[in-house]
């Protein structure tokens, strides 16, 4: 009795042991002690998705999730390195390791929480659709473009061709590669509609106030958009996780956000009018 | 095999010694339409009346408003600090642009006159490893090449490498090195990818142009070196080579031109070039046509200079070796 009470301490003292140098070496792997070796925090953007990200006229990388990054960078006392990428490869590029974490306007969803990790949500809009005054007019509500004859432009791989897909099942949808591109269907009245995240329906038909008007008062979905890491690292996540808590505390990040999304004071810096 | 103006298409020995019914003292007939006559006036009126009907048509069926002050602000900017002009995103795309396509051509120029050799080499393994890979990477699009080269090999190799560690530890005189012949540091890894898949895709076509111009060499030269008692080796040297050469030159420098426009394929990976730098402009700045219409006129300016100076190394290599 005393004998097999002794062995099986012991085997429990072993396998305490073995979990505790499991867990420094989990710690030690993490990215957020690469980071700190390395000097510089990698971030993966596509910046191609303004006001959120985009390019400046000097060449930079700039708009909301810039904004992020760089403070997050600061108060990990990294530099910050924008790794611009396509949209599609925002997912591959993170899981092979080209950089630590995708800030780039990236809606939480089952299907992409499957294959990598999100932090809290740190920001979130509405997706809205602007359409065509000519080949839209009287159309009102979703129900009203979930028919056969209308046509909808949306992003290939994002959330909106989802969304479209799921409450407008009767209409027409196509994909486009370029948020530019499907804007100006809409515009040449080639598709009834686009669908986009605020603020950039707003803008649009402030932009062309003849030809697209606001359908919609209240926004089809809301969207939460959160920071990507790879899956398999606590200690990276625990710290953005809390980076996001403490700055959503102090107000910082909804003031950057009030500044990108509800005012264009930084037109000026990416070449074009007010 | 695209752009082929086959090596064998160029007879150009055969043109010296008329064939058999070919009339005898009659000019060639090109040389009689040296003036424009009323019908080629009235051919590129029609042209011109065409563009300028398309031109109105775009201008009124499409909604838009043009933009231009956009590309200059992407093309240079002036630097805050020391207010010198800088290149702007657009040229260093197109630097990025034809950084890769010089790499790209350099090692697809080597491979492929390796692969090519192999294919008309005695040994049948080298042979069929050579028909191999030309088969598979021609039957392939560059689109899934690219692809299936950039997110399961090279992430698996370029890591391999050490080369971010390299990189990060450098000298600032490497850097600078580095920056000058691949662009920013930070950047090579995808670089080195994207040069890499394109050389290997492009290697395949070179193999085959080298091929066909060495097969083209009459079997005539070949017996005639043999009779002199050349060895194989020296025949191929002496003999064969510095004819095939010339006649490879056009279909390789097509080649290498369309390797340029395949480079735009890179973007996909992320790769800083032309075509990634105009869409990201132009999702910032929404002015799609004006961006797009920059990056075409580049992407000719850059294709038809080296058509030009590709002719002129053409007539110097004619004029050389005949």
């Amino acid at each position: 009795m005393r004998g097999w009470h002794r062995r099986g301490v012991m085997a429990l003292g072993l396998a305490a042991g073995t979990a505790a140098a499991q867990d420094a070496e989990l710690a030690a792997s993490s990215a957020l002690e690469q980071i700190k070796q390395r000097g510089t925090l990698k971030v993966g953007v596509s910046p191609t998705l303004p006001p959120g990200a985009m390019r400046s006229k000097d060449g930079e990388v700039i708009g909301f999730e810039a904004d992020v990054a760089t403070r997050l960078a600061e108060d990990m006392g990294v530099e910050v390195e924008f790794v611009p990428t396509v949209w599609d490869g925002l997912i591959p590029g993170l899981l092979s390791g080209t950089f630590d974490v995708v800030i780039s306007v990236m809606s939480m969803t089952p299907a992409r929480n499957l294959t990598i990790n999100f932090t809290d949500s740190y920001s979130g809009t509405g997706m809205f659709m602007a359409a065509n005054k000519e080949v839209a007019a009287g159309l009102a509500s979703a129900e009203d473009f979930n028919s056969a004859d209308v046509t909808l432009a949306t992003m290939r791989g994002s959330t909106t061709t989802t969304v479209a897909q799921r409450m407008m099942p009767k209409a027409t949808i196509r994909q486009f590669e370029d948020e530019a591109l499907m804007v100006q269907e809409v515009v040449n009245g080639r598709a009834h509609a686009f669908l986009a995240s605020a603020p950039r329906p707003g803008f649009e038909v402030l932009a062309n106030p003849e030809k697209l008007f606001l359908p919609l008062e209240e926004p089809l979905v809301r969207s939460a958009e959160a920071m990507a890491v790879r899956k398999g690292d606590p200690d990276f996540l625990n710290f953005l996780n809390n980076w996001i808590f403490l700055r959503q505390r102090d107000g910082w990040l909804e003031q950057r956000h009030a500044y990108w999304f509800d005012t264009r004071d930084w037109a000026d810096q990416v070449a074009l009018q007010q | 095999m695209r752009d082929q103006r086959a090596p064998a298409a160029g007879t150009d020995t055969a043109a010296a010694a008329p064939g058999p019914d070919a009339a005898p003292a009659r000019p060639p007939p090109a040389r009689a339409r040296l003036r424009l006559g009323w019908l080629d006036a009235l051919i590129a009126g029609l042209c011109v009346l065409a563009v300028a009907w398309l031109a109105h048509q775009v201008n009124t069926r499409l909604d838009y408003r043009w933009d231009w002050s956009v590309v200059g602000a992407y093309l240079v900017r002036v630097d805050p600090e020391s207010g010198a002009w800088r290149a702007n995103l657009l040229l260093i795309g197109l630097l990025t642009t034809i950084r890769l396509a010089l790499w790209a051509g350099l090692f697809a120029a080597v491979l492929g006159v390796v692969l090519g050799l192999c294919r008309i080499a005695d040994a049948l393994f080298l042979r069929i490893l050579a028909r191999l890979y030309v088969e598979l990477i021609r039957s392939l699009p560059p689109l899934v090449i690219i692809f299936i080269f950039y997110f399961f090999i090279s992430s698996q190799i370029v890591p391999l490498l050490g080369i971010d560690d390299f990189l990060r530890g450098a000298a600032p005189a490497t850097l600078q090195a580095v920056n000058v012949l691949m662009g920013p540091p930070q950047l090579v890894p995808a670089f080195l990818s994207a040069m890499i898949c394109l050389a290997l895709f492009e290697a395949a076509y070179v193999a085959e142009i080298v091929r066909a111009g060495i097969q083209a060499i009459e079997r005539g030269q070949w017996e005639a070196a043999g009779s002199l008692g050349l060895p194989r080796r020296d025949t191929m040297r002496f003999v064969i080579l510095p004819q095939a050469i010339q006649r490879v030159v056009p279909p390789l420098a097509g080649q290498f031109i369309s390797l340029v426009k395949d480079s735009s394929i890179a973007s996909l990976i992320s790769v800083q070039e032309l075509a990634f730098m105009a869409a990201q402009i132009s999702a910032t700045t929404s002015r799609i046509f004006e961006v797009w219409i920059s990056a075409s006129a580049m992407y000719f300016g850059l294709c038809f200079g080296l058509a030009l100076l590709f002719g002129r190394l053409e007539r110097r290599l004619g004029r050389g070796l005949r």
